[in-house]
This record gives C-alpha cells, structure tokens and sequence, in this order.
C-alpha cells in the first residue's frame, strides 16, 4: 500500500510537469506583463527603466530559463505579486482557500447526510410509490442546472424569507468573521451545490445496493436465517458502499475549483471568485496560482479515490 | 439467426413480410414513450418560438426603447423592458437561437473529435491509445477559464463562434474516454476482422462499420451533451465569460436580471429565460432517457 502510494505520487509527477508548462506558456502568450500593469505611465524615462526591470527580472532571458526561475519560485512559496490588488498572491489564496474549502465541506456534507440515507430507502423497498416520487422528483431536479436552483435559493431563501444571506462569505456586525458567520454565509451555495449532486449519490446508492442485493453471498445470508435487516445492514450496506466511496472520492478533487459558477453568483470569496476577479483585471500571478491549485486538487483527489478504494475493498490488491 | 429463420418460414407461408430493422424498432419502442414524445413536442415548440422570432416580436432585441426603461409588462412590452429599454420578450425569443445554435454546434463539434480520436485510440490501440488518454488527462485537469481568455485575447471578441470554439476545445475528452471504451470492445469483434480480412482501411473500418454499431450509444450520449452545452453557455454567462452584452442569450438575458433589486421585483426580467433553459434541458434529457431505453431495452431504469 505505502508502495502504491509513492508510485502513485511520483506518477503524477509529469502531469503537474505538462500543467505548469502549458499555464506558463499560455501566461507567457497573453499580452501585457508585469510592469505595464505597477508602473505609473506618468514615470519620466519610461522605457529605459522598464527595460532595466526586464533585464533585473530575467524576462529577457530564455523561455525555459524563465520557466525554472518561475517554477523554483513558486516551490518555493514565493508565487509572485498581485498586479490588481497589490498583495503577495499567497496572502490572497490563503482566505480564499479557506472558504472554499468550507463550502466543500458543508456540501459534501449535505450531499451524504442526504443523498445516501435516501438512496437507501429507495432500495429497501424498490420500485415502491416512494422509491418511484423519489426516481422522478431526481430526474427533474438532476435537469434543473444547479446556478438557476441557487437562483431559485437565493430568491425564497434570501430575497423572500430572509433566512440566509445571499451575497460574500462574512457579514458585517458584531458577528462578522466567527466560524457561525462563515457557515450561516456558506449555507446557502452550499445547498445549491448539494441539491444536484443528492441525486446523484441517491441513485448511486439505490443501484449499488440493488445489484449487491442479488449476489449469492446475500441469498446465502438469508438461507443462514438471519433477519432482512441484519443482511442489508451488514452484507448489502457494507459492499454497496464501495463505489459510493470511490465517487467521494473523485468528488473531493473537484471540490477545489467545482463551484466557480456558485462562487460567482453568490459573489463567495473563495478561489472561484478570486479566478473570476484576476481573469477580469488580467491578474496572471493570481491565475497561475490558483490553476496550479486546482490541478492539484484534482489529481490528489483521483489519487484519494484510488486509496480509498483499495481500503475498503480488500479484493483490490496493488502491486 | 434462429429468429431470421422463422421470420422467413412466416413468410413464405403468409404473405412477404419484411423483418424490420433494429432502428425501426427503437422508434417505434420511443413512440410509445410518453415523457419523450411530450418533450419533443414542447422542445420543438421553443424551437419555433426561437426561429421565428422575428414573426412574433416586432421589436429589435438590442432596440432601446429609453421612454419605457424598467418597464412592467404591458400591452406594449408583453414581458416588460430592461434598464437599457430592450425588451425582454425579444431577447428571450432571439436568444433561444443562440443557445440552440451553441447546442446544437458544440455537440457537432465534440462528437466529431470524440469519433476521430476516440474512434483512432480504440481502434489502434498500444502507444497511440495511451498518447489520447494521456491527453484527455490532461484536458480533465486543466482549468479552462485560462483558454477562455487566451483565446479572448487573441481573437479580441467574444462573440458567440468564440464561445462555441472554447466550449468544444474544452469539452471532448469526455466522449473520447466513451468511443474509445466502446471501440476497444468492438475492434476484436468477428464483424471488424471480416473487413479487415476484406482489405478496409482503418478509416472505413472506424466510420462505415464500428461508428454505425455503437450509433445508438452515442445518439444518447450526444443528446446529453446538448443539455450540458446549453447549461455551460448560460452559466458562463451568469459569470461574465459568456457571448457579450448585449447579444441576446438566455444566459445573458438571465445574469442582466441577478441584481437584488430586479430579483424581487421583476419577476418577469428573470422567470422567463431561467425557465426556458430548465425546460429546454428537461426535455433533452427526457429525450436522451427515452433514447437510450428504445435502443438499449434492457437498460435498467
């Protein structure tokens, strides 16, 4: 296993390597760079000081020259300034990382608190009335694009009740900035994200289920006389869950950079907004930084699903 | 075999019956679909509402009627008009056509370069197979609001062939993981030796003997990209990375409505093109659903 995981590791070793080649070369290809963005056009002696700082900042320099400065650099941690909002990029990503792996949370959350307990319902008693309302109800809301159901959210739930707040990730007040505040903020994108995806885990669940259901481990189960709900807790339950863990798997990945469309309707500061900012102010510091992270993220969640895999199902064997 | 047999002995004893062809069957299995055949109906009704806008609306889509700005709907404007005076009927009317032209040509455009290079690494397999998955890796990994803005910079528009283009660049891994998994299937298969042993060539073997199989497959698959297609435009939109102001789409007209204050009182503005994109995608779906159970009966619902 700890052998896998090292293989795997350094496997995606050339992908990160094709990743940040292919965003430096496309930062590179994109007009304007560092300087005309910080300096004042008013300066006297404009060009002969920007070429000095070309020369100082080695943008004279071969490509791949420039590439290995960058990239020893952002190893490093030092990812650069930000030309619009004036602060290491670090200190931007920070925040934003954080609140939007808040989100994450609470939506992944969601999605198994309530996506699982009904798949599992539906499976107890397959195509029943409740298993039926339930199928056709998912079909519908699974059609419903999840950024017109955040409207819809942010209508009734917002506009309408006032329960949740539809706009930022922290209020203003007294409150502002507490954990109570982020979440209450958080609650709303969060259920816009988890309303599609329940459906999808419900009928994961509910097919899972239904093919263990039929193996011939389960049928010897109830010949040895054990009662219907021992055999679905412990033998279907068990080994349905298989592929559900698989699926959060590969879910936490997109985790990371999943809700740039929510982020951006409900203006959360997380890193889909603070993409969506930099690509509109021509920020490339900011958007190499948080491509890389969301590259990232993918690959370490397709890397946590294969793990996850492997320990609950002990048949899988990697060697 | 066995049912071609009878088949024939059948006829030879009543009158020459003609056996009908697996996708005369599948029609026949939609027709009686009645989620589906209701949807195409209600999807070609916006359809025609969208290609004949300009018999409807006698307004100009982009037209400012600056007397009636923030206009209720009225006699005059039957769904109200926007800050700018546009009005909202003809925008949503004008805009179904982009959205279904986005659709409909990103669809086109993805299944094109799923079947050549889906088609091309489950037909050959080894290196060259490993080389496409390599690359869909690498298209699944890579953020795509950076193409957005090369691509933006370097063509200096944003127009709606823009869109298109960036959607399809971004979206055919997907389908190439699919052709590619149902090829590598297939390309051991009696049917695929035959011609080869015939001397086909591995562009007739892939278009004119192994795309033809898995038709059904991928009619499905295409009519749900259709649906995704249509969600991404608008909610690039709803970002600002979508066609540019004011062309009218859906999705525009929508992100035009998502302040707080036309949100709870004009109903109107963003109602219409927020149910128009749900509708439409609901009924592709339902479509695709009814599809996929005509060509694949055994299909567990």
């Amino acid at each position: 296993m700890g052998t896998y995981i090292v293989r795997r590791l350094l496997g995606m070793i050339p992908m990160l390597f094709l990743i940040t080649v292919a965003v430096f070369l496309m930062m590179h290809a994109a007009p304007g760079n560092a300087f005309d963005a910080i300096l004042n056009p008013g300066i006297k002696d404009m060009a002969a000081l920007k070429q000095r700082l070309i020369e100082s900042a080695g943008l004279n320099k071969p490509l791949w020259w420039q590439y290995g400065h960058w990239i020893t650099q952002f190893v490093q941690g030092n990812w650069g300034y930000s030309f619009t909002q004036h602060q290491p990029v670090i200190t931007l990503i920070g925040p934003a990382l954080r609140n939007t792996l808040l989100l994450a949370v609470m939506a992944e959350i969601m999605i198994l608190a309530i996506g699982i307990p009904v798949g599992i319902l539906q499976a107890r008693n397959p195509y029943g009335r409740f298993d039926y309302v339930i199928s056709t109800f998912s079909f519908v809301l699974f059609s419903v694009p999840y950024f017109i159901l955040a409207i819809f959210l942010i209508y009734f739930f917002a506009i309408d009740l006032g329960i949740f707040p539809a706009q930022g990730a922290v209020g203003t007040g007294p409150g502002a900035g507490s954990f109570v505040d982020h979440v209450d903020h958080a609650f709303l994108p969060a259920l816009a994200i988890a309303l599609v995806s329940t459906t999808v885990y419900s009928r994961y669940t509910r097919g899972s289920m239904l093919d263990v259901s039929r193996k011939d481990y389960v049928r010897t189960a109830y010949a040895k006389g054990l009662s219907g709900s021992l055999v679905f807790r412990k033998h279907v339950l068990r080994n349905a869950m298989i592929p559900i863990v698989t699926q959060f798997g590969y879910d936490i990945g997109g985790l990371v950079g999943g809700a740039v469309i929510l982020e951006g309707l409900f203006s959360y500061q997380g890193m889909g907004l603070l993409t969506i900012n930099a690509v509109n102010g021509r920020d490339y510091p900011v958007i190499m930084a948080t491509s890389l992270l969301f590259a990232v993220g993918v690959l370490i969640g397709n890397l946590v699903a294969d793990i996850l895999y492997a320990v609950v199902d002990p048949r899988i064997r990697y060697n | 075999m066995a049912t071609q047999g009878t088949t024939a002995r059948v006829s030879v004893s009543t009158q020459v019956r003609v056996s009908k062809s697996p996708t005369r069957l599948a029609m026949e299995r939609f027709m009686v679909n009645k989620m589906a055949i209701i949807s195409v109906i209600v999807l070609l009704l916006i359809v025609i509402l969208s290609l004949a806008a300009p018999l409807l609306t006698h307004y100009n889509p982009n037209m400012q009627d600056l007397a009636n700005t923030d206009a209720p709907p009225s006699a005059l404007h039957l769904l109200g008009t926007n800050s700018q005076g546009m009005d909202y009927l003809a925008r949503d009317l004008y805009g179904g056509q982009r959205d279904l032209l986005i659709g409909f040509s990103d669809t086109v455009f993805i299944m094109f370069i799923g079947m050549v290079l889906g088609g091309i690494a489950g037909y050959y397999g080894g290196w060259v197979d490993s080389l496409v998955m390599r690359i869909c890796d690498f298209m699944f990994n890579f953020p795509f609001l950076l193409l957005i803005i090369i691509l933006s910079s370097i063509f200096n528009t944003t127009g709606v062939w823009l869109l298109i283009t960036v959607i399809g660049l971004t979206g055919w891994p997907g389908v190439t993981r699919l052709i590619r998994g149902l090829f590598l299937n297939l390309r051991e298969s009696e049917f695929v030796l035959s011609a080869k042993i015939a001397g086909a060539g591995p562009w007739r073997i892939i278009f004119k003997h192994m795309i033809p199989t898995v038709m059904g497959t991928l009619v499905v698959n295409a009519t749900f990209q259709m649906a995704y297609m249509i969600s991404a435009e608008a909610a690039l939109s709803v970002i600002g990375f979508g066609v540019q102001p004011p062309t009218p789409t859906w999705g525009n007209v929508l992100s035009g409505a998502l302040d707080y204050f036309t949100l709870r009182t004009e109903p109107w503005a963003w109602l219409p093109p927020a149910l128009l994109i749900t509708i439409t995608i609901l009924c592709i779906n339902f479509i695709g659903d009814g599809l996929r159970d005509a060509f694949d009966p055994s299909f567990e619902k």
